[in-house]
């Protein structure tokens, strides 16, 4: 099973806090939704491969905490990662209007310039949208993402949001082409210290 | 979340004979609980991430998991950390490591020192009733990367052990009494459980005796930074009696079984006095007349290395051994010729053939107690291994040292011992002098996963006795005494004792200077100027004592590391203010060898391109904090794993380079 993989990708989710990113996670993961799901400590981790276009693709997902207390552990995710998942919640604007400063850090220390964004507005099962489609849309224009409103809860658009990114990085070839093989030795788990060095290395 | 301690004190308070309002204390006394969520979490991190690099092997992968579910547990964070957790385990994610450590540094609690919270890594270590070796490898580690000095972790080792024994010894008086109050409630107990046909919780009390707090423990609740205080006496024999191994006889006590073998002799004699939480084992070559006359004598000056033995073993053989060798280099053989022999063997020329013919003639004397001891010193390392397997040293680190025959005694008992599956966690780390045993590859490889720490191969080139013992026994040519050992592995640091080692005697007579050279704990600077940083001393010592080679070596372990300093100014700040309060080096550079020492057969062939210049650079620098530096380096250094063929080559001055190279 290993060797039809085609690639490993590093996804990050980012977002401000409560706007669903585990809720998102688990539903694309493991298909089921906590309506209580407690906040994330540190950060979460999650692997799933997923079929698109006839390649198989490894996710290593990287759920990063949303609260605040945690933000300073979050810079080192951001490193090598090929796809980043920008999340908010379509009932609170203060979440869309945040994403800039999220924008700023995802800048600031991501190791490659050429990785794909993906905005998701969660919850739009709930009414009174304080932001709405257009406005997600033209923002993720404005910065080149991709963009779809999505619902953790009725599943509305999950697997949908990670397909396309995948997709969008596969046909990125630069962005997994090079190191595709040593990531794949780096997430088994029999052989991961030394390989998982020269994985990074020579993406640097 | 805070309450969940206390729950389970209570669960067990009823429990009779256990350490109930000792426990409640400790709860309040683990430092680490006390730290923000945050600092929790990236402490949990740093240490997964560190476990994976150290144990990345699948036999550890047991260990690795089960410490790191009891750390989790003990810092009270949620389990839903545990996935990622598992991620830094399997060698993600290890790129954080300087964000954890600069949140945990950033913590107030940790901001005064970070003592406290190492401490509770060892009590969580020991809390079992094992302390695995393993798992002192990685709490050494990781002090050395939260700035926590060697000798502060061997301080609180010693208070533990010595809190830990006399818990020990006090129950003993008090064992009748207790027992016969326990007896009672048991009873009563019983009965109780009948009665109410209770679920698995309170079962546990059932066990009664001595197993109880130690459950109990395994909640979470015992042993904080005071832990060693708050050790009720039930919990405190529980735990003495496993780690210190049976009735707290140990080793001392150890009588060899009549029976085996052809072994002649085979006991331990203590070397140091009081109990530790990890002792070495220290085993000679041969014996001579006169000062070394006993198997005490050579290793006078090991200083702190937990409780000390020497295996005293064969004394007849070695005697008989020890005088034939003296005689052959004073006697029989001339200094000319043994000058000459030295370049032969350097020259790699080590055929049979090149023997001058004084010393075939001379051949009778020694290869007949040579022979023996060969194959003596191989029945003594399997033996060594059994007896080791059996714990009779306790469940706690043995670090092993030896030289000639002493050598192949530990390597007969690593291969022994790597025979067995489970054996991992018993050595931690291992000092092989003049190895009269196979240095090929495949036999080694075999035995490194039965060592926690490092496995140091002291080499001398141009040791012609130990070639021209091994002529006979080997069609192979590498012998691990003359050549370092290539593999690719963390642990094997070779150590070229070329310039203080002229003949195999030496490895008797210059046995100070070797055990400095190779990093391991000396006494000669007593009391409280013993935390002056070893491995500067090591390195101003490998400057001044040793010539050549070795000081090379080590201005190429330098270089490596120093280059390898990336963007980490902020912490050379405080590196130079932690060598003031003694920040004790050679430990880190275990670790950090551990990093290096796959290369140090390439620095062995670069050897001579390395520049005068960059020996001075080294005696003038080897204190200062850029060779400190090296030892925070150690993410990078596995970061840059693959470059460093080419650090190696570098001139002291390239190696000033920071942040070009870092951004390949």
């Amino acid at each position: 099973m290993e060797d039809d993989v085609l690639t490993t990708l590093k996804i990050l989710i980012i977002g401000e806090s409560g706007v669903g990113k585990s809720s998102l996670l688990l539903r694309f993961t493991d298909d089921t939704f906590d309506p209580e799901q407690s906040a994330t400590i540190g950060v979460d981790f999650k692997v799933k491969t997923i079929s698109v276009d006839g390649n198989k693709a490894k996710l290593a997902i990287w759920d990063t905490a949303g609260q605040e207390r945690f933000r300073t552990l979050t810079p080192s995710y951001y490193r090598g990662a090929q796809g980043v998942i920008l999340v908010y919640d379509v009932m609170r604007r203060e979440t869309f209007t945040k994403l800039d400063n999220w924008l700023n850090e995802l800048e600031t220390y991501c190791t490659r310039n050429d990785l794909v964004k993906m905005l998701v507005g969660n919850k739009i099962d709930k009414e009174n949208h304080e932001v709405d489609r257009a406005e997600g849309l033209k923002f993720a224009r404005k910065h080149s993402m991709l963009f779809i409103e999505a619902s953790a809860k009725t599943k509305d658009g999950v697997q949908c949001a990670f397909e396309e990114l995948v997709e969008k990085i596969i046909q990125t070839p630069g962005l997994w082409q090079s190191e595709g093989h040593g990531r794949a030795v780096q997430l088994t788990d029999e052989d991961a210290g030394g390989g998982s060095c020269g994985g990074y290395c020579s993406l640097l | 979340m805070e309450e969940k301690p206390s729950d389970t004190d209570t669960d067990f308070s009823p429990d009779p004979g256990g350490p109930g309002p000792a426990d409640h204390g400790a709860a309040e006394t683990i430092t680490s609980r006390q730290l923000t969520e945050q600092s929790r979490f990236a402490f949990a991190a740093l240490c997964s991430v560190s476990l994976g690099q150290l144990f990345a092997g699948p036999e550890d992968s047991g260990f690795r998991e089960q410490y790191l579910r009891d750390l989790v547990r003990c810092l009270d964070l949620d389990e839903s950390v545990m996935p990622v957790m598992g991620a830094f385990l399997s060698g993600l994610g290890f790129e954080g490591t300087d964000t954890f450590l600069s949140i945990l540094q950033a913590d107030p609690l940790v901001a005064a020192g970070a003592t406290p919270i190492i401490q509770d890594l060892v009590t969580l270590s020991v809390k079992h009733g094992q302390y695995d070796a393993r798992a002192r490898v990685l709490i050494r580690h990781v002090s050395c990367l939260l700035r926590v000095s060697p000798r502060q972790l061997e301080e609180f080792e010693e208070t533990l052990g010595e809190r830990l024994r006399e818990a020990g010894e006090e129950s003993e008086e008090e064992s009748c009494r207790r027992r016969r109050r326990e007896r009672g409630r048991k009873l009563r107990r019983y009965l109780l459980i009948g009665l109410a046909t209770v679920g698995g919780g309170t079962v546990i009390g059932v066990t009664g005796g001595l197993a109880a707090p130690l459950v109990a423990a395994g909640a979470g609740a015992v042993l904080g930074a005071g832990g060693a205080a708050a050790l009720g006496s039930a919990a405190g024999i529980a735990i003495m009696a496993s780690l210190f191994g049976a009735a707290g006889a140990g080793l001392t006590g150890y009588k060899m079984n009549k029976c085996v073998g052809a072994i002649e002799e085979f006991e331990f004699r203590p070397m140091s006095s009081g109990k530790h939480l990890h002792l070495t084992i220290a085993v000679t070559g041969w014996l001579c007349s006169g000062k070394y006359n006993s198997f005490q004598a050579p290793w006078c000056s090991l200083g702190e290395c937990g409780e000390q033995y020497c295996l005293v073993w064969e004394s007849r053989f070695l005697r008989d051994l020890g005088s034939a060798m003296t005689s052959l280099l004073d006697g029989l053989v001339s200094m000319v010729a043994q000058e000459a022999l030295k370049y032969t063997v350097l020259s790699g020329i080590v055929t049979a053939l090149t023997w001058p013919a004084s010393l075939l003639a001379a051949a009778s004397v020694i290869d007949n107690p040579w022979c023996v001891c060969l194959n003596r010193s191989a029945e003594v390392g399997k033996h060594l291994a059994q007896v080791l397997r059996s714990r009779r040293q306790g469940k706690r680190p043995v670090s092993l040292i030896g030289f000639s025959l002493g050598a192949r005694v530990i390597y007969y008992c690593l291969q022994e011992l790597a025979k067995d599956k489970g054996s991992e966690g018993v050595v931690e780390d291992v000092v092989l002098l003049g190895a009269p045993v196979d240095g090929s590859e495949k036999s080694w490889e075999r035995m490194v996963g039965v060592v926690a720490g490092k496995i140091v191969n002291g080499y001398c080139r141009g040791d012609w006795l130990l070639g021209y013992l091994y002529r006979s026994s080997s069609a192979q040519l590498s012998v691990a005494g003359l050549q370092p050992i290539n593999i690719q592995d963390r642990r094997i640091i070779n150590v070229d004792l070329s310039s203080v080692v002229k003949g195999h005697l030496d490895y008797m007579r210059q046995m100070d200077t070797i055990l400095v050279a190779v990093g391991v704990p000396t006494k000669e600077v007593p009391g409280a100027s013993f935390v002056l940083p070893q491995s500067a001393k090591a390195a101003e010592k490998t400057t001044v004592n040793l010539a050549q080679s070795n000081t090379e070596q080590r201005v190429s372990v330098t270089q490596n590391t120093a280059g390898k300093e990336e963007s980490r100014d902020w912490r050379e700040v405080a590196e130079t203010e932690a060598m003031g309060d003694g920040w004790d080096i050679p430990d880190i550079t275990d670790l950090l060898d551990s990093l290096n020492e796959t290369e140090s057969t390439h620095q062995v062939s670069t050897r001579s391109k390395v520049s005068a210049n960059s020996e001075e650079a080294a005696t003038d620098n080897a204190t200062s904090s850029d060779f400190n530096a090296q030892n925070n380096s150690l993410e990078d250094a596995d970061l840059n794993d693959d470059d460093d063929d080419e650090h190696i080559s570098w001139s002291w001055d390239d190696a000033h380079w920071t942040t070009a190279r870092s951004h390949k």
